[in-house]
């Protein structure tokens, strides 16, 4: 390979410009001409029939254009199960579903429509918990669940409420028991929390009354899987539906799939063609639109005294909320590696997703792999400790290397897990307690280390497709469905685009994002976007060089072959001073308003699919992503508190195309995996209802809660992907909560099973342990 | 109830007509047009909205149009130095402060007010005055970097002014 001149360099971002001077428009900003403000009724009763809606007085309130009702939107969607209705039908499922819509002149006016509407339930039992929602004799939430359309490989179970049950069938789990010279069985549970991306939800749509083609504008993380779900819902073409996306205030996972989307587009067929904005507040994106799978994971392991793993087994249950949305895939991709990244000859799994009365859970940055770290990460320590043995050196023993044959049925390869284990234990002077317990300040404080590593499929296979434009005046354009959502894909994306052509950064453009004029990309989720678009833009950036060098072979008159690329411009080889301006090129053969155009489709073939019954597939993701996390805490035996000195993150990403991003990407995870081991809860009450919609009493980490972050790039490059690059987004957050965790057992001698760390149940597991003791 | 008031905002004199209940937020955003200011939560707990008010930071959605009257504004429009990008904002860019940049004006706002008090802060104390500022993307490393940057840069061009 020619050397790299902007690939794998520290480069600021191509978007940051318009951040930092405010000019960037987002989703929450944007204001269309003649728009009219909507405003959403939601569901006050986790499980209830409606009996009436009376939405007279809200019509008739001054300056409302339109109200409307589960009835004036008769349609269903899901990712994967066809189960949620644009606004209820006939019943509600959960506290937050919307059951009635306003479209008004202006906000005031909507949100004073809105609290006219009344509705009247009959209530209905409700399942807080999936372990209760499934067990026999629990009442359906969804009673026609048989009749939903869905995908092929949903599998269901003969338990109420199961939306999926994903299998993991290897071995003879018995025989790996009996064959251990110790077994340990463990529970551990983690609540629901949400992604709070700092820009709440909103969409735009528009219904045009002439050719009933539907435009919206929406911040969304997938925008042509969320144009084929609207299709399939209205029962409309493809080219009926146009997704424009404005800039992205994060998202996490919380913005894909379809949730203000349904309820803007149902307002925009009763307003006689006028865009329709509606906006969820903070208080509404808590409760309405998604949140992380609460989960229960059981987990019984063998184990040889040389500390080779022999059996495991997992049962999951995944609380999917009052809707399947990814439920299904999150149940499957988090289900199948949740045993954790170790070679153990007998495993047996099984997820179950569980309908409850809850908010939606969704994708969630990690995608099911933080529950069962959270899970297999501690229990691997309680297993290191019953046989005496460090808790790195257990899991150097066991981890997966190259070659190996993962317990799903793939040979592994570029696997750099173990350099991650070394360097994240080596960043916190792993093994060096003396040093660091000599600096405790009071004897109510014990430190304590911990580490923990995952490994993370990606979503496959996926296709993404992508085109480069070379105009007159040399500009690049990059046409890339990979919506920025804050990680830094257009910088990425650039930085591919002008490596292959060989321009400055400056000449290369990111076109805006509307399904109308760019080619399909499956989603920007899964961290699968360097890897599949990366790979995209660089076939289509190649493709569009050679095009260029054929037209300036007989300008240069040299052959195709003996031309090169460097500064924006193409030259002969041999003699760079002969050289032509990439755009001088297309000039002289198309014209000033010219441009030549060069395309591409990547997608990695996975032969097989998964097979349903043993879980086994021979290429279950495109490529995996491997981290190891370590921590080092101490903790307030009087107050329960957690106090982080210091984290390390190692991360194998194959190829860092722009470290800086990378550490960003890597810092910004641990934040989020901090959060969600010592703060975070959305606390659902017995009654169904969210207790701590805001961000006052739903505690995000803020600049004082977090310690000293180490984050240290891995490059085990994957041959297929583009330099070499894997994905970074997703793991970040995944080991850090089973890290932390390990820590405080390390300091306290006490494991907890249940997040988050609160000092509150911190305390009383001190307080419970000292009893015993006494 | 619509009230006009007076007001300078980003350097310029103003006098819109509002409703006095009307949040200097949705002032800003919706009846100026200026969306720069961010609306995290409404509520005063993320900081996504922070403006100068007289010189303070102050969350704009927790401030009644009603109540502005003479008051001096400046948002994250009015930072740059004219048509240069601020230190802060220089400094944000270069250490990649910035994500999906949602959080961004607020932060940069909060900053300068930082930096406006105390030219030499600690990192202890750029995270303390931060603190009201949620991030959800970048961990907040960066930010205090760039923070530190940018007030080194401003130390300098102070000294090289005297």
């Amino acid at each position: 390979m020619a050397e790299l001149t902007i690939v794998g360099k520290p480069i600021t971002r191509v978007d940051a410009q318009e951040k930092v001077t405010g000019e960037a428009v987002y989703g929450y900003d944007l204001v269309l001409p003649d728009m009219l403000y909507g405003k959403t009724v939601f569901s006050t009763r986790p499980h209830a029939k409606i009996k009436r809606i009376d939405t007279g007085k809200a019509r008739e309130y001054p300056g409302v254009v339109a109200v409307i009702t589960g009835k004036d939107a008769p349609w269903t969607h899901g990712e994967s199960i066809k189960d949620k209705p644009f606004l209820a039908h006939d019943k509600v499922r959960y506290i937050g579903e919307p059951v009635a819509a306003v479209a008004a002149e202006d906000e005031d006016t909507a949100q004073a429509a809105a609290a006219l509407i009344e509705v009247e339930y009959e209530d209905l039992p409700a399942y807080l918990s999936p372990e209760e929602a499934c067990k026999p004799g629990a009442l359906p939430i969804h009673e026609d669940f048989a009749g939903y359309r869905k995908s092929d490989f949903i599998v269901t179970a003969p338990l109420p409420n199961v939306c999926e049950h994903f299998k993991l069938r290897t071995g003879d789990v018995e025989r790996g028991f009996r064959e251990s010279d110790l077994v340990l069985e463990e529970r551990y549970t983690l609540p629901t929390i949400q992604h709070a991306a700092m820009e709440p939800h909103s969409a735009h749509a528009q219904v045009d009354p002439a050719s009933g083609r539907v435009t919206i504008w929406v911040a969304n993380d997938a925008p042509f899987r969320a144009l084929h779900e609207i299709a399939e819902a209205l029962g409309l073409p493809l080219e009926k539906i146009r997704l424009i996306n404005p800039l992205q205030g994060g998202g996490f996972g919380s913005k894909g799939g379809l949730k203000v989307e349904p309820i803007a587009i149902a307002l925009a067929y009763h307003t006689g063609g006028r865009p329709v904005r509606v906006k969820f507040n903070r208080q509404e994106t808590f409760i309405s639109t998604l949140t992380r799978h609460e989960a229960i994971l059981y987990i019984k392991s063998g184990v040889k005294k040389s500390g080779s793993l022999c059996a495991r087994q997992m049962t999951i249950y995944w609380g999917a909320g009052a809707y399947a949305e990814k439920s299904p895939t999150v149940c499957i991709r988090g289900s199948l590696p949740a045993p954790g990244p170790y070679r153990i000859p007998h495993v047996k799994v099984d997820g179950y997703a569980v309908y409850t009365n809850k908010p939606v859970s969704g994708a969630f940055r990690g995608y099911g792999i933080p529950q069962g770290a959270w899970a297999c990460e501690q229990h691997m320590d309680e297993l290191a400790k019953r046989l005496g043995m460090d808790p790195l050196e257990l899991r150097l023993k066991n981890v997966f290397v190259d070659g190996d044959l993962a317990y799903w049925g793939e040979k592994l390869h570029s696997v750099g897990l173990k350099e991650t284990l070394i360097k994240a234990a080596e960043a916190i002077e792993w093994g060096k307690d003396d040093i660091s317990k000599s600096k405790i300040r009071s004897p109510n404080l014990k430190r304590g280390k911990g580490l923990a590593c995952i490994s993370k499929p990606t979503r496959t296979p996926t296709l993404s497709k992508a085109a480069v434009l070379i105009d007159a005046s040399g500009g690049v354009t990059v046409l890339a469905g990979t919506v920025e959502i804050g990680q830094g894909c257009s910088t990425i994306l650039s930085q591919v685009a002008a490596e292959e052509l060989k321009v400055p950064l400056e000449k290369v453009r990111m076109a805006p994002l509307d399904t109308d004029v760019i080619p399909f990309d499956a989603s920007t989720t899964s961290s699968r976007s360097t890897y599949h678009m990366g790979n995209a833009v660089r076939l289509a950036a190649i493709d569009v060089r050679e095009k260029l060098a054929e037209m300036a072979s007989p300008m240069l008159e040299a052959g195709k072959d003996d031309l090169s690329f460097a500064d924006g411009k193409i030259h002969l080889k041999e003699q760079p001073q002969m050289a032509l301006p990439i755009g001088e090129v297309v000039r002289r053969r198309l014209g000033a308003s010219g441009f030549l155009r060069g395309d591409s489709s990547y997608t990695f073939e996975i032969g097989k699919d998964l097979d349903l019954e043993t879980g086994h597939s021979e290429h279950a993701s495109a490529f995996y992503m491997y981290a190891t996390q370590a921590a080092e805490a101490e903790v307030d035996e009087e107050t329960g508190r957690v106090r982080l000195l210091r984290m390390s993150a190692a991360h194998d990403v194959g190829k860092a195309i722009n470290p800086l991003n990378c550490e960003g990407q890597i810092e910004g995870g641990l934040a989020m995996g901090i959060g969600s081991a010592l703060h975070e809860h959305l606390v659902v009450d017995e009654t169904g209802k969210v207790r701590n919609p805001s961000f006052l009493d739903y505690h995000l980490a803020t600049s004082l809660d977090l310690p000293k972050m180490i984050p240290i790039i891995v490059e085990c490059p994957e041959p297929e992907g583009p330099y070499g690059a894997k994905g970074l987004g997703e793991p970040g957050l995944a080991p850090t909560p089973a890290a932390i965790g390990n820590a405080v057992a390390n300091a306290l001698g006490i494991r907890i099973y249940d997040l988050p760390l609160s000092p509150e149940r911190v305390y009383w597991a001190i307080r419970r342990m000292k009893k015993k003791v006494a | 109830m619509k009230k006009k008031i007076r007001i300078t905002l980003n350097g310029n004199v103003v006098s819109p007509e509002v409703p006095a209940h009307r949040l200097l937020l949705d002032l800003l955003r919706d009846e100026i047009g200026l969306t720069g200011t961010k609306e995290g939560c409404g509520t005063g707990d993320c900081g996504a909205c922070t403006v100068l008010l007289d010189g303070k930071p102050v969350n704009s959605c927790l401030v009644l149009s009603g109540e502005l009257d003479g008051a001096d504004i400046v948002t994250i429009e009015g930072l740059q130095i004219g048509r240069e990008l601020h230190p802060i904002q220089q400094a944000f860019i270069q250490d990649g402060g910035a994500q999906c940049g949602y959080c961004t004006p607020g932060m940069l706002m909060m900053s300068k007010a930082l930096l406006d008090e105390n030219p030499n802060p600690t990192e202890e104390e750029i995270r303390f005055a931060l603190a009201g500022n949620l991030c959800r993307c970048t961990g907040y490393a960066k930010i205090v970097k760039a923070v530190q940057d940018a007030a080194m840069e401003l130390r300098t061009r102070h000294t090289a002014r005297q």
